[in-house]
């Protein structure tokens, strides 16, 4: 369960990134996170795993105040919180296999991690990763020989072998045309189904969010200006969050397919 | 139709006369070290032509006998770039990430880094040899530790250059995940690095496989040793054979580099 408890975040340069968000976070839960660039859906997200700390309040994540956190309780929140990014952030030059085992790196040893020692476990948890994002047969090829709908796979698959207990993405979608973007959202919606793992996704499109989303949580300006289920949700919802009419590029468009038919 | 030019680039009084002061300095500074240093030309051309003769035909007809010998003190030389240059490939990844601002993540750690780095590159090899061979004696180890500290300097600057042109991004997704800073370091940048430093450890080889021909002049061993003596007796037969080992040594040399670094990146 994540809880944020007056939650707010002043950048040093003054630009305030959170106000006031008072918030629960269900485990199980899919949330999509919706509002236009520079709402705050960035820093809302990276606040859960301390990539930013926010500067007044409280986030608990499992009954602990993570702000409290540094050095190995900070690594030990982070190996429980996988996160997933916009440009992929693979390691171009190693395989794929290699930047899938680098998920496990919070549960490896220093020295064993060095010299590349993983576990058979983690060999055969990394392998199993991709092969649930259907992308196995890549297993030796370079990552930046893939194409980006292929990396943003192997980045899910790097999350799946970090085991966590939430996944955090951070518009995942949002270099990826129209059908690799359902794709990946479905692979997410799959994985949060199945293996129950809470997972926090931000999205600037409108029916993406709408489709796959349990709970939209809307963001303008650093405030949380809209909170509940999908089944709420209207146009004029969006409107409202937006503060502006709906207009063509807030939708991704492209129809939904089958996850196993796209290999 | 009649055409219509481009306006002229707008250009102010101020921008012509700097322009013009600028030129009247170059060419005044020219003007000031052709007078001041004297040149008698006829001495020059008459020295030349005297030595011409003599000197030249000599360096065109090495003296084979001396080949063997020749080309065990250049394998010699190639032993003391490689081991120099090695050194310094190593001894300049630490501080080339103390020099990265995005790797030590302090200012002042980083300009301290890049000042100890333009600090060793100020010295040139000569100078750097002459220091050792009277700390540890006239023996080829003196022009390997030359070598050394002389290649960190240009190495650790390279490489802090490459440090700070990687994908932050990566190190960010692997501090998400919860690796620590050494595992970050080992999967997340290093991978990254590695073509590049190797590129530039062998560019500076080859740098140093030039350098270390001379450093035998001051008795930092290699053939500059030899060039000494050939120079002092005047032994333009033998200077010719030196010349032609060297020449051919330095050109393969620097074709395999070339090729190499061409796989590697």
């Amino acid at each position: 369960m994540i809880e944020f408890k007056d939650l707010s975040l002043v950048y040093p340069n003054g630009h305030q990134g959170l106000k006031d968000v008072n918030l629960k976070i269900e485990d199980g839960e899919f949330v999509v996170i919706v509002g236009l660039s520079g709402a705050g859906k960035s820093t809302f997200i990276r606040s859960i795993n301390r990539l930013v700390t926010p500067t007044e309040g409280e986030l608990h994540v499992d009954d602990d105040n993570i702000l409290d956190y540094k050095g190995r309780g900070l690594r030990k929140l982070r190996t429980k919180v996988g996160m997933i990014f916009q440009s992929y952030n693979l390691v171009k030059r190693n395989n794929v296999i290699k930047n899938v085992l680098a998920g496990r790196l919070g549960h490896t040893g220093t020295i064993r991690s060095v010299f590349n020692l993983f576990s058979k476990d983690d060999k055969a948890l990394a392998y199993e990763s991709l092969k649930r994002v259907n992308i196995d047969e890549k297993l030796y090829n370079r990552a930046d020989e893939l194409s980006g709908g292929q990396q943003q796979r192997v980045s899910i698959a790097r999350v799946l072998t970090q085991k966590p207990k939430y996944i955090l993405a951070d518009e995942p979608v949002a270099s990826l045309d129209p059908p690799t973007s359902h794709q990946v959202m479905q692979y997410l919606r799959k994985i949060n189904k199945e293996d129950g793992i809470t997972t926090i996704v931000n999205l600037h499109f409108i029916d993406m969010a709408m489709e796959y989303a349990d709970r939209i949580i809307g963001m303008r300006a650093g405030e949380v200006v809209f909170d509940g289920p999908v089944s709420e949700v209207t146009e004029e919802t969006f409107e409202e969050i937006y503060g502006r009419s709906i207009r063509e590029d807030d939708l991704r468009g492209g129809v939904e397919e089958d996850v196993e038919q796209n290999v | 139709m009649s055409q219509q030019l481009p306006p002229k680039k707008p250009r102010s009084t101020k921008q012509i006369i700097r322009n013009i002061a600028i030129a009247i300095a170059v060419i005044a500074l020219y003007v000031w070290t052709f007078a001041s240093i004297n040149i008698d030309f006829g001495r020059v051309i008459e020295r030349f032509t005297s030595n011409f003769d003599r000197v030249i035909p000599q360096l065109f007809s090495p003296n084979w006998e001396r080949a063997p010998e020749v080309i065990e003190m250049m394998i010699e030389t190639i032993f003391i770039a490689y081991v120099g240059s090695l050194a310094a490939a190593i001894i300049a990844v630490p501080l080339g990430f103390l020099a990265a601002f995005n790797m030590s993540n302090s200012r002042i750690l980083a300009t301290f880094g890049k000042w100890i780095l333009s600090g060793v590159r100020a010295f040139p090899e000569i100078i750097l040899a002459i220091l050792f061979v009277v700390a540890v004696g006239p023996t080829p180890f003196a022009g390997i530790l030359a070598i050394a500290i002389g290649s960190t300097g240009m190495l650790g600057k390279l490489y802090a250059e490459v440090l700070e042109s990687i994908d932050m991004n990566v190190v960010e997704a692997m501090q998400a995940n919860g690796a620590n800073k050494i595992q970050i370091m080992f999967h997340g940048i290093i991978p990254q690095v590695i073509p590049e430093f190797l590129s530039y450890a062998i560019y500076r080889f080859e740098i140093d496989v030039r350098a270390s021909t001379i450093l035998g002049y001051v008795g930092a061993g290699g053939i500059g040793t030899m060039i000494f003596f050939a120079q002092s007796g005047r032994n333009w037969n033998d200077m010719g054979m030196i010349l032609l080992v060297i020449i051919i040594v330095v050109t393969v040399i620097d074709y395999a580099s070339t090729y190499i670094r061409k796989r590697i990146v």
